[in-house]
Order: structure tokens, then C-alpha cells, then sequence
């Protein structure tokens, strides 16, 4: 537990101290502020209703709806060095040659952007909520909620843009990849409202966002979207320490 | 402490390690040599579990399989090629994060970290960033950190390359210093570290364990040049007869006419099996007695002197020893 503790410490610090990272959090915060002011929502259909219409309460569930899709963008940005950069400079060989376990190793480095992602969405949600409670009385249970769930859906793509980097050369090959995959389990959110049947639902219930729009980010908590949150972070955390680990073996 | 039995590595279809066998016992300081591409790194990085062998076994301090056991990797120090570091962190802050990973107590670490710091030199650059010191820090702080945990085996690849002569020094004393108490493996191209600290050297070349002994047996057993310069004359015959006469002498390998100038001036090279000092006396003196009988006379006899690099040459580059034929086996030596 200490490793782990010790790799998150260090990637923490090296984060916060990489001007790329504090260039992002500024980016999304304005970018995310531009989207609310000015847009509204993005591309597809929302069964709630947002900050503009006629509501007793606003609920920021423009703000949430443009989350996965901000995130599918910046996640990787956070996670395309994680293990490219590593592997580049060399200093792999000084993690592998130490008593540490590969899943050590990929969990200290998900625990620190973890931390990192919460610190990311507290400086760019933190001015919408203030002004949202400026304006009028806000439904807490669904800015909580929206907030908690994106973490939740952070945590799926920080895990899976660290398994992403393992396989990558390049940090910049890793960036795109990730963005692109994360991007692509987006895009069924596209078909809400347009198509239905088996394969529509099967697909939406694939994408990690359907799981964070259609409940979290309203103020809905449920045991499934957790679990399923959850599982695709360990599974792909899991995938990613056999995959460093096999590097061993190349 | 390191025993290696049966090792090989393949990247594809190249062979970068070969059924390597070697054991390093504990308190000895084994140079690694060999030319660029040998096997070298792959090798230490064998040794380090960074890479898991395709067959044969490694085991450290009686623990197998470095590249699964992290109680094996628990006992090794490790200093990578070029000395890979993560250059925006403060050198305290790294060997603390170095220190935690080795595993070392929250209470123990201050004490650990001064007394690595301590022994490379450091004390006084703690406090700054990695990628704001010199090369030669850098290098020392990737040694501070193969150092924390006290490990009982050190695997140090190439740790004076691109350092300063001073610098050089005190690394080598450290590395001495280190040897006293420690199992410590370290590759060089430097072949005059390796006579002044290592007491024992292995040769790769093209993968495989060439040579494998005290630098000064390798040096004595790897054969010496005597060159001589002789004045003939029609008494004497012709140099050809001379190297004919030459090549009947105890102890001489092989005789190469290096000139033969109208005035009767004649020049030869003479391979001798061994550099032993008694040895290539004792074929030096039968040389001048055969010169003398065949009615030359001796301008000039002169010795090369034997050198480990000779013994590298000879056993690494091919082209080398085609020209210099002196038997490559030797009592020390691994046959190719």
C-alpha cells in the first residue's frame, strides 16, 4: 500500500507541476463556461431539462451533459505520458528493477488522476454551480450527484487512457487513440431520440456517458451505474497491469 | 550471490544473449565487457528482472527468477544506462520516492536518504531539481538511488560514461569502497577501470561469455608481441630464412616479417603464446641467441606490452585476431 501511495505522491506532484496540466484545467474551466453561457446543450437529446427552461430549480444539467464528452478530450491529455513518457525516458527500467508490483505501479498512477481529475472538475464546476446559485435556488441532489458521477465517469476513462499509454510509443499516439476511443463510446449518446430497438439500447447501454447523463448527472443515484462505472475501471486497470507487466517479457 | 545458468535472450530474430553461464560470489567486483551490441545491457537487464530471459535461469542471493520475484529484485541496486531519472523532481523528493519504493520505513528514511546522498557526494545538491545538475550529478544520483535498501548486489551499467576524469576517480573509489561488502557488477568500455577496480572480468561478444578471469591472467595468457629489427648480411641469408628460424623457437606462436629493406635492414613480429613476464624473457632471450646463430645482428628488440585491450581485441574482433594468430584459449578463458 505504501508503493502505491509513493507512485501517486510522485505522479501527483509531477502532475501539478507540469504547466500542461495546469493549461488544461484552465481550458476546460473557460471552455466549459463558453458551452454553458453560450450553447446549451451538445449534439443529441436529454430526457431532463436544463438551466434555461422555465424550471423551478436549476439543475446544471447543461453543464453535466457536455462533461463526457469534454472529458473524452482531457482524460487523455492527463493520461497519454502516464506510461509512453516512461518508457521514452527510460526511467521503466528503474520501476521494473524495484520490489513493485506492475499493478502497484498502474493503481498509484490512477489514484493520482483521480485526485487530479477531482481537482480539475471542482475548479471548472465550482464557478457554474456559484452562478447557477446566484441565479435562483439550485437542485443540489442533482449538482452533487452530477459532480460525484463524473468523477465515476472520469475514473473509467482515466483507466482507460492509462491502458492506452501502456500500449503506446508516443504520448502523442496515445492521446489520439484514447481521445478517439473515448470519443467513439460517447457517440451513442447521438442516437437518443432518433433510433430505438435491441441494437440502439444495447449500444447506449454500452457507452459509459449513457450511464452518467441518464441518472447521475440529474440527481439519480443507482447500484448498477456504480458497479458498471466501477467494473470497466478495474477491468481496464486490470488489462493495463498485465499489459506493463508484460513488457518484461518483449 | 548472482548465479546465471543457460541464459538467452532473442529480439526477433536476433540472438542478443547466447546460453550465457556465470556465478559472481559475494565481495567480488566483476567488470562487464564487450563492444557496442554484445549483450551487455540485455544482460544486467536480465540480471534486474526488467527482462524476463526466453530461456535459462537467474537467480540473486539463492532467489530465482528476478522478473517475477520481487524479493530477488528487493536485494539488487540498479543503475541503468545513461542513468534514466525523473528530471523535474528534486533529488531529496526522488530518493524518497526511490526509498519508499525499496521499501524502507518512514522513521528510517531521513537517515537512509543522508547516507546514500553521503556516499556519492550529494549532500550538498539535495535541495535541487535533477534536470538542473551536471551530468556527473546526475550519474551520482543514479547511484544514491541504487544504494537505498543497502542491497546486497549491484548492477551498475556504464556508471562513469560521459563523466570527467575527476568525477571518474571518485566513482571509481566509491565503486572499490562499495565492492568491500557488496556483489557488484559493472560494464565499462573504459578498459583501464576495470584493471584498477575489477578483480575478476567476464567477455561478451556477440552474446556469448568469451573470457572469464582476473584481468591480469587474461592479460598474461592473451599472448604478447615482440618486435625486432635485424641487420643481415650474406652470411646471414635472407630474411624469409631468418623467419623460418624464428618460427622453430620455443614459446613463439607465429613470426610475421613486418620489413625487409635493400640494405639488409629486416624487421619481424613475433606472436609469443603468453604474456606471463618470466615467459616472454625466456623467448626473448632464445630470439637473440637464434639471431646471433644465424649471423644477424640485433638492432633492436623491443616488447609490447600486454594489455587487457589486446586481450579484448582479440577476443571480440575478428579481424584482430586474424591478424595477430596467437592461440584465442587460454588456461583462463572460455573457448568461443
Amino acid at each position: 500500500m505504501s508503493r502505491v501511495v509513493a507512485v501517486a505522491a510522485r505522479e501527483l506532484g509531477a502532475a501539478l507541476d507540469a504547466p500542461a496540466v495546469r493549461t488544461a484545467t484552465l481550458v476546460l474551466a473557460v471552455v466549459l463556461c463558453a458551452l454553458f453561457f453560450h450553447i446549451g446543450y451538445p449534439i443529441g437529446e436529454l430526457r431532463s431539462g436544463g438551466l434555461w427552461e422555465v424550471r423551478t430549480t436549476n439543475t446544471l444539467a447543461v453543464v453535466f451533459a457536455w462533461l463526457p464528452i469534454l472529458l473524452a478530450l482531457f482524460v487523455p491529455a492527463l493520461t497519454m505520458g502516464s506510461w509512453s513518457d516512461e518508457r521514452r525516458s527510460g526511467t521503466e527500467d528503474l520501476l521494473f528493477a524495484r520490489p513493485v508490483r506492475a499493478g502497484e505501479v498502474v493503481i498509484g498512477k490512477f489514484a493520482a488522476g483521480l485526485v487530479l481529475l477531482a481537482i480539475l472538475l471542482t475548479v471548472a464546476l465550482l464557478p457554474l454551480i456559484a452562478t447557477a446559485a446566484y441565479l435562483g435556488p439550485v437542485d443540489w441532489s442533482a449538482a452533487f450527484g452530477g459532480v460525484l458521477g463524473a468523477l465515476l465517469l472520469g475514473a473509467g476513462y482515466l483507466a482507460i487512457g492509462q491502458l492506452i499509454s501502456a500500449c503506446a510509443r508516443e504520448p502523442l499516439s496515445a492521446f489520439v487513440v484514447a481521445a478517439l476511443v473515448l470519443i467513439v463510446s460517447w457517440s451513442p449518446m447521438l442516437l437518443v431520440g432518433h433510433f430505438s430497438g435491441a441494437l440502439a439500447d444495447g449500444l447506449l447501454y454500452a457507452s459509459p456517458a449513457y450511464h452518467y447523463l441518464e441518472t447521475a448527472a440529474r440527481g439519480l443515484f443507482d447500484l448498477r451505474d456504480f458497479l458498471f462505472h466501477g467494473l470497466l475501471a478495474a477491468g481496464a486497470l486490470h488489462l493495463c497491469s498485465l499489459v506493463v507487466e508484460a513488457r518484461r517479457w518483449r | 550471490m548472482i548465479e546465471v545458468r543457460g541464459l538467452t535472450k532473442h529480439y526477433g530474430a536476433l540472438c542478443a544473449v547466447d546460453h550465457l553461464d556465470f556465478s559472481i560470489e559475494r565481495g567480488e567486483v566483476v567488470g562487464f565487457l564487450g563492444p557496442n551490441g554484445a549483450g551487455k545491457s540485455t544482460t544486467m537487464r536480465m540480471l534486474t528482472g526488467c527482462l524476463a530471459p526466453d530461456t535459462g535461469d537467474v537467480s540473486i542471493g539463492g532467489v530465482r527468477d528476478p522478473a517475477r520475484s520481487t524479493a530477488a529484485r528487493a536485494r539488487i541496486g540498479y543503475l541503468p544506462e545513461n542513468a534514466p531519472l525523473y528530471r523535474a523532481m528534486r533529488v531529496d523528493r526522488y530518493l524518497d520516492f526511490c526509498a519508499r519504493l525499496v521499501g524502507i520505513t518512514r522513521r528510517e528514511r531521513p537517515r537512509a536518504l543522508f547516507a546514500a546522498a553521503e556516499s556519492v557526494g550529494l549532500e550538498t545538491h539535495v535541495g535541487r531539481r535533477i534536470d538542473e545538475l551536471s551530468k556527473g550529478y546526475r550519474q551520482r544520483v543514479g547511484l544514491a538511488q541504487a544504494l537505498l535498501g543497502d542491497p546486497q548486489v549491484l548492477i551498475l551499467d556504464e556508471p562513469t560514461s560521459g563523466l570527467d576524469p575527476g568525477e571518474i576517480q571518485r566513482i571509481r573509489a566509491l565503486v572499490r569502497d562499495l565492492g568491500r561488502s557488496r556483489t557488484v557488477l559493472l560494464s565499462t568500455h573504459v578498459l583501464s577501470e576495470i584493471e584498477e577496480v575489477c578483480g575478476r572480468v567476464l567477455i561478451l561478444a556477440c552474446g556469448r561469455l568469451v573470457a572469464d578471469g582476473h584481468p591480469r591472467d587474461l592479460v598474461e595468457g592473451g599472448g604478447a608481441t615482440l618486435t625486432l629489427e635485424v641487420r643481415l648480411d650474406r652470411m646471414s641469408g635472407t630474411a624469409g630464412a631468418l623467419a623460418q628460424r624464428l618460427e622453430r623457437v620455443a614459446d613463439v606462436a607465429s613470426v610475421r616479417t613486418a620489413g625487409d629493406r635493400p640494405d639488409g635492414i629486416a624487421a619481424f613480429a613475433l606472436e609469443l603464446g603468453s604474456a606471463a613476464p618470466a615467459l616472454r624473457r625466456a623467448a626473448a632471450e632464445r630470439v637473440v641467441r637464434e639471431v646471433a646463430a644465424a649471423g644477424a645482428s640485433l638492432i633492436e628488440l623491443r616488447h609490447e606490452a600486454p594489455t587487457l585491450e589486446r586481450v579484448f581485441l582479440q577476443r571480440t574482433d575478428p579481424s584482430f585476431a586474424a591478424a595477430h594468430a596467437v592461440a584465442a584459449k587460454s588456461p583462463t578463458g572460455v573457448a568461443p
